[in-house]
């Protein structure tokens, strides 16, 4: 009988990640980060947010420029640092974080009740009503109409920029499963998702197998799946492939590009999302694949490879970068919220617009997705993220 | 000089098919799967892929090497001909199948040199094939090679260097190669240990200079940020509300140090204090004179304070 892992503790060997991402704490390292260097001197600008279709634009002031020596700082005169000053800028405080006027949000809830025109979802505890757009698509393992939604489904609804009771689409009992296969048996698959995240079963139905296997052949112990399905208690019932499976066992990625010794900032590749096992559905962050070995949170992946595909930048926990959706143009400012371990195994490319250069350089937290105009069952988008924002 | 193009194919050919086979198989001890990723393998079932690969590996390097065997008195026997057939075949096959891979896998690359061929087969890749295919179709009729003889040297000088160059403009995997050569890891992806860092910054002045405000050798606070590690000391300045923060740079050695002085609740930098000859006016606490490095990798943690500024890190806007 195959089943999940159960009962493993979040974060065994992250010390740095609590259950619930410390808001306060990266906020603080901000702001000593700021206070060490210069203004002008930061290692990046304070970035503003793009409304859509300006992403490139967005990108334009975020060169790093890297701090220079204080060495010339006269013996016992005071820091400069350490004496406040006015801005650079007239940036309002916040320039550049999701905005709820610019950027769609996503709610999450048990729906209630439904009809053509009404949405009715408990959020916590809390009874929302929500209009439909008259252009509202469902989803529950294929497009459906918003009517057809049942009462008790788990949903994510996304409300468009500057709406806060209009939605215009909902996931209905979404789940997505990324990991390496470690057990099969007839069509029931377990995968391990990393140190810091329960086993998942995965069920692959013969009317969606052919479906699922042109993007992911080998369904074997070893080898890395993703794929996004409906929730059925513990287990995901398999339904499209998020993306193309790498043609490596999991512990063989293949040498990754090198890195020119010049610093790269900006960097595109894909981006995914991943489910809230133990972070607040509606939390706003990324699960970066290169956190600093040393903050004791670089969890290794369950293949054993500390170092997988993407070689990037080391960061930490509570870190921001600029995510940026090239295909929407969305962009916005995400902490660092988590190791994303199986992020940096695949080499796979997003094809959402265009192809996108290999490899995964974010692993989105399901708000964020949505925030960034990402459609969650097609699992990726084309991406560019700036690092030392 | 035509016959002296077609005797300068040869060596060509079987170089550059032995340099091919010998690329996978090292990519065949690196990682244990040879080819199955890239290159026309990809067009066929995922069972039939890893077996191709190493078919196509063996045929090359079986291939090149009978090229080179066969040179001289053994080039009149039989199998010389079939050798430089299947030469020209397999260049022509395999232009054919890198038109069909562009076309039906455009994010694939070629193969042809193992992990060097990552990038998207192109045009380039394409016409560096077809030429190679050209060039084993000119040799096939051609009678048994000899060493050349010293006056002809520098004429297939002259015919294998633009080759030579034309075939790597041709071809990307020298991009990849001349990266490869000249690398080094940049400071944003090395893997520092925070020990060393910690020993940087204890023998920086910056350190010696402000080390009176520093009441414990633990840092509070330990991250990383691209080429920078930031620590956070608490102090005892302005009552014990204060905390000393140094950023120390991996980059450069000795290393670049800057510091701050911030309020430990709210963040904002302070002023730093006026010195004194030996001391800091008005306060006397400090660190003890030996601090030690150990256990710096486990900052001690700290609940931080009410009233810190919150980003909007919930979708609850």
């Amino acid at each position: 009988m195959l089943g999940a892992r159960v009962g493993k503790a979040c974060c065994d060997r992250c010390a740095d990640a609590t259950r619930e991402f410390d808001g306060a704490a990266a906020a603080r390292r901000r702001l000593l980060k700021a206070a060490v260097f210069r203004p002008g001197e930061e290692p990046a600008g304070r970035l503003r947010m793009s409304a859509p279709g300006s992403a490139t634009a967005a990108l334009q002031p975020q060169r790093v420029t890297l701090p220079g020596s204080d060495d010339q700082t006269p013996p016992g005169a005071p820091h400069a640092a350490a004496m406040p000053g006015p801005e650079p800028e007239a940036d309002p405080v916040g320039a550049g974080w999701p905005d709820s006027a610019l950027l769609p949000r996503a709610v999450c809830g048990t729906v209630l009740d439904v009809s053509p025109q009404v949405l009715v979802l408990d959020d916590g505890g809390v009874e929302r009503r929500f209009a439909l757009a008259a252009d509202a698509v469902a989803w529950r393992g294929a497009a459906l109409e918003p009517g057809a939604l049942r009462a008790g489904d788990s949903a994510v609804v996304r409300l468009p920029p500057g709406s806060r009771n209009v939605a215009d689409r909902m996931w209905a009992n979404l789940g997505r499963v990324t990991g390496i296969i470690t057990e099969r048996k007839g069509n029931r698959l377990v995968v391990d998702e990393g140190a810091t995240r329960d086993r998942q079963v995965v069920v692959i139905q013969p009317r969606v197998a052919g479906r699922i296997q042109v993007r992911f052949p080998t369904l074997e112990p070893g080898y890395l799946i993703d794929v996004i399905g409906v929730r059925r208690e513990e287990e995901l019932d398999g339904v499209v492939p998020a993306t193309s499976q790498p043609t490596y066992p999991a512990d063989k990625p293949p040498a990754a590009p090198l890195i020119s010794r010049y610093s790269r900032t900006v960097i595109s590749g894909s981006a995914t999302w991943h489910e809230a096992h133990d972070e607040p559905p509606t939390l706003l962050g990324v699960c970066y694949p290169a956190l600093d070995p040393q903050g004791r949170c670089a969890e290794d992946a369950a293949s054993g490879s500390r170092r997988g595909y993407e070689r990037l930048p080391y960061l930490a926990i509570g870190s921001v970068l600029q995510v940026t959706n090239e295909c929407s143009g969305n962009a916005c400012l995400l902490p660092v919220t988590g190791c994303g371990p199986m992020a940096r195994l695949f080499n796979d490319r997003c094809v959402t617009c265009g192809t996108s250069p290999r490899g995964r350089i974010a692993d989105l937290s399901l708000a964020a997705f949505v925030a960034l105009g990402g459609e969650l069952e097609r699992g990726c988008f084309n991406a560019t993220i700036t690092v030392g924002a | 000089m035509f016959c002296a193009v077609r005797e300068a194919q040869l060596p060509l050919v079987a170089g550059l098919l032995l340099c091919g086979s010998a690329a996978k198989l090292v990519q065949l001890f690196r990682t244990g799967v040879v080819g199955a990723g890239s290159g026309p393998v990809v067009l066929f079932p995922t069972r039939l892929r890893g077996p191709l690969a190493v078919a196509i590996c063996v045929a090359e390097g079986g291939v090149g090497a009978g090229l080179i065997v066969t040179w001289g008195e053994r080039g009149t026997q039989a199998p010389t001909f079939f050798l430089r057939l299947a030469a020209s075949l397999l260049f022509i096959v395999a232009t054919c199948a890198l038109i069909e891979l562009r076309a039906s896998r455009p994010d694939v690359g070629c193969g042809c040199f193992g992990d060097f061929s990552t990038t998207p087969v192109s045009v380039r890749t394409i016409a560096r094939s077809a030429i190679l295919a050209i060039a084993s179709l000119v040799t096939i009729r051609l009678p048994p090679l000899a060493v050349p003889k010293p006056s002809a040297v520098p004429e297939l000088v002259m015919i294998c260097v633009p080759e030579l160059i034309l075939l790597a403009l041709l071809s990307p995997e020298i991009g990849e190669a001349l990266i490869r050569l000249g690398y080094s890891e940049p400071c944003e992806l090395h893997d520092v240990p925070v020990e060393r860092t910690v020993s940087a910054l204890r023998r920086s002045k910056q350190w010696r200079r402000n080390v009176a405000l520093v009441s414990s050798d633990q840092p509070v606070d330990v991250w990383r940020e691209l080429c920078w590690r930031y620590l956070v000391y608490p102090s005892g300045y302005a009552d014990g509300q204060a905390d000393a923060v140094f950023a120390v740079s991996l980059r450069q050695r000795p290393p670049t140090v800057r510091y701050a002085l911030v309020n430990r609740v709210t963040g904002q930098p302070l002023q730093m204090p006026a010195r004194a000859p030996g001391r800091w006016r008005g306060w006397t606490g400090g660190l003890p004179a030996r601090a030690s490095v150990a256990s710096v990798a486990a900052p001690v943690q700290r609940t931080t304070g009410r009233g810190q500024p919150n980003l909007p890190f919930s979708s609850d806007l």
